[in-house]
């Protein structure tokens, strides 16, 4: 086991990127070589040691024996975890774009907020955000209609926009609110939002399911009434309560489900 | 200027009938030449393949449809991402490259020229300021008739000499080098929503059909004896049981007699692949290929460029709207479409060729097999329809299937490709294997003299010095047994001269210079010309929405022009 600490001491006003900074690639790197290491900063590259203390107790025989725990606020350090395959990653505090980006596998935890785009093009692995994000958490590149194909995503806060947009698999569970268009373009895979939802989830949705269990503001007319549903299992997982039943979006002849907490939606029935 | 010998090279110039020569190549001035002095540099490429620099007589590299493609498919340019270093800029993209990754990458393959084949007119000023930007090459562009409005009504009224003083004029105008048609009638169909389906099919309103247009079209291309003969993307491109379009095209302008003595064809079929479909539909769908081959192995006025499928996730783009829009129905995936007015449309839409599927497996049969069934190399090209059926960097994984039969086997025995590739063609009968000789000529000599180039293609003294060099013995290496050998080293020249400078060396890219740009300036034909714009010009008034004035190409458009004068003969 190898714990490796990075102690935020400066934060900078252009965002640090630690694609580079994964247990994949680190875990043979002793405290020499994090102080070696310099750290791309906008299209130059500064010392780590600049903005970290640095501090690496033990030893990892591969990737899956590192712990890396990122101390203070990485509001200003892009792709914490991208790539990752294995390993845990542990911000204390929040973390700018692109966080666990492309994850294969592992897992990042989030004390604080994530910025958008956490979570992209995931493949596996686990991320979860102890506060909120913003827009495209566990979305597709831009342009791309592939997006997050594995793994899982829990998200204590709330969610932005287009969450979970082209997903392809994996699951999305928001414990807050979410807004406008989640699982816009999906085609697979599962999203759970225990929170309010602004408007049209699952607009252009192919295939899969997204579960609300709080209020959804406005439904796309795509969607249409199927049955209401008692205690029902939906990709294998067992929910309690009433849920009113949707099939859609038909705009697109998708045939994925939209079920509705049925007591806090009586407006639908 | 220095001077330069490629000492002991094995030779490749099928113009000139040199297939496997040891011998050295001499150049001077950026020209060839017989001899150079003892102070010539000495290059030793003992028993290297040495030939002339690549020509692509088919792709898209420059102008609106690419600028469009980039912004619509941010996902395709970030792979492709090449870091800048002390000569080139940075790289990106995979199926449409950023414009200098365009020279960079053809440079690195060897090849010297390069032809955009489809430049709309209204664009015209568009594409040259792309292929400024693009270094390395030079750059061929082929202005699009197949649906402008005054072609279909002179084509409609029969009037071939003021069509002739059209093409004339058109050429000076957008800065052309020949005629361009795509889908004859069917783009204009498109304006109404439809298609039209075969070569007697009229348009909408103009009431005229591909055949009258092709044959109109031919018919002014040989009155003014341009050096590139009609280059046709026929009606029906991509639908089953599309070859008797196909052959139609190429039969309905056989009696029209050449007037040019620096290409032997009438006509040449673009991307021919997709064109040579049998059946009705994709259930029944199976090879046109041995029908198409069979006509063109017969009749000398046709050459062709194949359109290979490279099975890569790459990017559609065309002037055939309609069939655009029926791509993306069939895969669902992000559409683009754009009227050019009064002249042509086009559609971009991302496909992927994947060979785990059946329908990619077979057009990547068909491909192969109009290679290896069309007998005469002088009559076909090597292309990709880059980016259509793939991208131009698999060319040398395409000479590595034409070399070896063994590796197609092998591909369709590993299921690389699916059984469609052999069940529904006759790709698993042919075991021809090209030589180096003929690759030569499919990817350089044969192209040149379509084009009717007369400066290069040729390692003849007084051509261009544009030559390739590739680390490759054909005395040691068996092209059947090593295709990754033979991809690696077409992919990666060990040298690419362009007018006598070395660009690349070893597989990288030394020297970055501007690209030419290659035009056709006809010259006899000023009275038609001027009577025939003074008719033209309240029609243009009329209908565009942009000024004459801000249509035609100005000069510092193309700030490095190769023209090419023909004397019309009228």
């Amino acid at each position: 086991m190898k714990t490796i600490t990075l102690t935020l001491k400066k934060k900078s006003q252009i965002a640090l990127e630690f694609d580079e900074l994964i247990p994949d690639k680190v875990f043979t790197w002793e405290k020499a070589d994090f102080e070696n290491y310099q750290v791309p900063v906008g299209n130059r590259r500064f010392p780590l040691t600049d903005y970290f203390d640095i501090e690496v107790e033990g030893t990892a025989a591969g990737p899956e024996e590192v712990k890396m725990i990122l101390e203070g606020d990485c509001g200003r350090v892009k792709y914490i975890g991208c790539k990752m395959g294995a390993g845990e990653i542990i911000v204390n505090g929040d973390a700018d774009l692109h966080c666990g980006a492309e994850m294969t596998g592992g897992k990042i935890t989030v004390n604080g907020d994530a910025e958008s785009y956490a979570g992209r093009e995931m493949k596996g692995g686990e991320l979860e955000i102890m506060g909120n994000t913003r827009e495209f958490c566990g979305c597709s590149y831009i342009g791309d209609w592939r997006g997050m194909s594995g793994g899982k995503i829990i998200l204590h806060g709330n969610a932005g926009k287009q969450l979970g947009e082209c997903l392809s698999g994996g699951e999305i569970y928001v414990e807050g609110d979410c807004d406008i268009l989640a699982g816009i373009h999906m085609s697979k895979g599962f999203i759970q939002i225990d929170g309010d939802v602004t408007r049209w989830p699952g607009g252009q949705m192919k295939n899969g399911n997204v579960l609300i269990n709080g209020e959804l503001g406005m439904l796309l007319e795509g969607f249409v009434y199927d049955e209401i549903v008692r205690d029902p299992v939906i990709d294998g997982k067992s929910f309690s309560g009433k849920y009113i039943k949707y099939t859609g979006d038909l705009a697109v002849n998708g045939k994925g489900g939209l079920y509705l907490n049925a007591e806090k939606n009586r407006k639908y029935l | 200027m220095m001077e330069y010998i490629l000492k002991n090279g094995i030779v490749y110039d099928p113009a000139n009938n040199i297939a496997g020569e040891k011998k050295d190549v001499m150049f001077k001035d950026g020209k060839i030449v017989e001899n150079v002095s003892s102070d010539a540099k000495v290059l030793d490429v003992t028993d290297k393949i040495v030939m002339p620099a690549g020509i692509d007589p088919h792709a898209h590299v420059a102008g609106p449809k690419l600028v469009v493609g980039r912004i619509y498919r941010p996902e395709d340019s970030r792979k492709g991402v090449v870091s800048p270093n002390e000569v080139c800029r940075p790289e990106s993209g995979f199926s449409i490259p950023s414009c200098p990754a365009t020279g960079y990458r053809y440079s690195r393959m060897g090849y010297g020229t390069v032809t955009e084949a489809a430049m709309p007119p209204l664009e015209a000023k568009h594409t040259h300021e792309e292929i400024m930007a693009i270094p390395n090459i030079d750059i061929t562009p082929l202005p699009l008739f197949g649906n402008n409005w005054f072609v279909m009504q002179y084509a409609k009224e029969g009037q071939i000499d003021e069509l002739a003083a059209f093409i004339s004029a058109w050429l000076k105008i957008t800065k052309g080098y020949g005629i361009k048609i795509v889908n004859p009638c069917g783009t204009e169909a498109w304006g109404w929503g439809g298609n039209v389906h075969g070569i007697d099919d009229p348009a909408p309103y103009f009431d005229v059909t591909g055949r009258e247009v092709i044959r109109a079209l031919s018919q002014a291309n040989e009155m003014l004896g341009l050096p590139h003969s009609i280059h046709v993307h026929p009606n029906d491109l991509g639908h089953p049981g599309n070859f008797p379009t196909t052959v139609n095209t190429l039969d309905c302008v056989k009696d029209i007699e050449k007037n040019s003595s620096v290409r032997n064809q009438t006509i040449h079929l673009t991307h021919a692949q997709f064109h040579s479909y049998a059946g009705t539909s994709w259930r029944d769908v199976e090879s046109g290929a041995e029908q198409v081959a069979d006509y063109i192995n017969k009749n000398k006025h046709v050459t062709c460029d194949i359109g290979q499928i490279t099975l890569d996730e790459t990017t559609t783009m065309t002037a055939d709207g309609p069939m655009e829009f029926d791509l993306h129905q069939l895969n669902g995936l992000k559409w683009a479409n754009k009227d050019i007015e009064l002249e042509t449309g086009s559609g971009i839409v991302p496909f992927i060729y994947s060979g785990k599927a059946p329908v990619p497996s077979f057009q990547w049969g068909v491909g192969l097999e109009l290679f290896l069934r069309i007998k005469d190399p002088w009559q076909v090209c090597l292309t990709t329809d880059h980016p259509n059926a793939g991208p131009f960097i698999r060319y040398p994984r395409i000479i590595s299937w034409l070399m070896s039969a063994e590796r197609r086997q092998e591909m369709m025995d590993n299921l690389e490709v699916r059984v469609w590739s052999y069940k529904r063609t006759g790709l698993g009968t042919l075991d021809r294997e090209y030589d180096f000789n003929e690759i030569a000529t499919i990817t350089r000599a044969a192209a040149a003299k379509i084009y009717g180039y007369q400066d290069r293609g040729e390692l003849t003294p007084g051509y261009n010095a544009d030559i390739a060099v590739y680390d490759l013995n054909p005395n040691d290496i068996d092209p059947s047994k090593e295709p990754a050998a033979i991809e690696q080293a077409f992919g990666n020249a060990m040298y690419t001269i362009k007018d006598g400078q070395i660009l690349v060396k070893d597989g990288e890219v030394v020297k970055v210079v501007p690209s030419h740009t290659l035009w056709t300036n006809v010259q006899g034909f000023e009275e038609q010309e001027k009577a025939v714009m003074e008719k033209v010009m309240p029609t243009f008034r009329r209908f565009y929405t942009v000024k004459f004035e801000n249509y035609q190409v100005q000069d510092h458009f193309t700030p490095n022009p190769l023209i090419t004068t023909v004397q019309a003969s009228k």
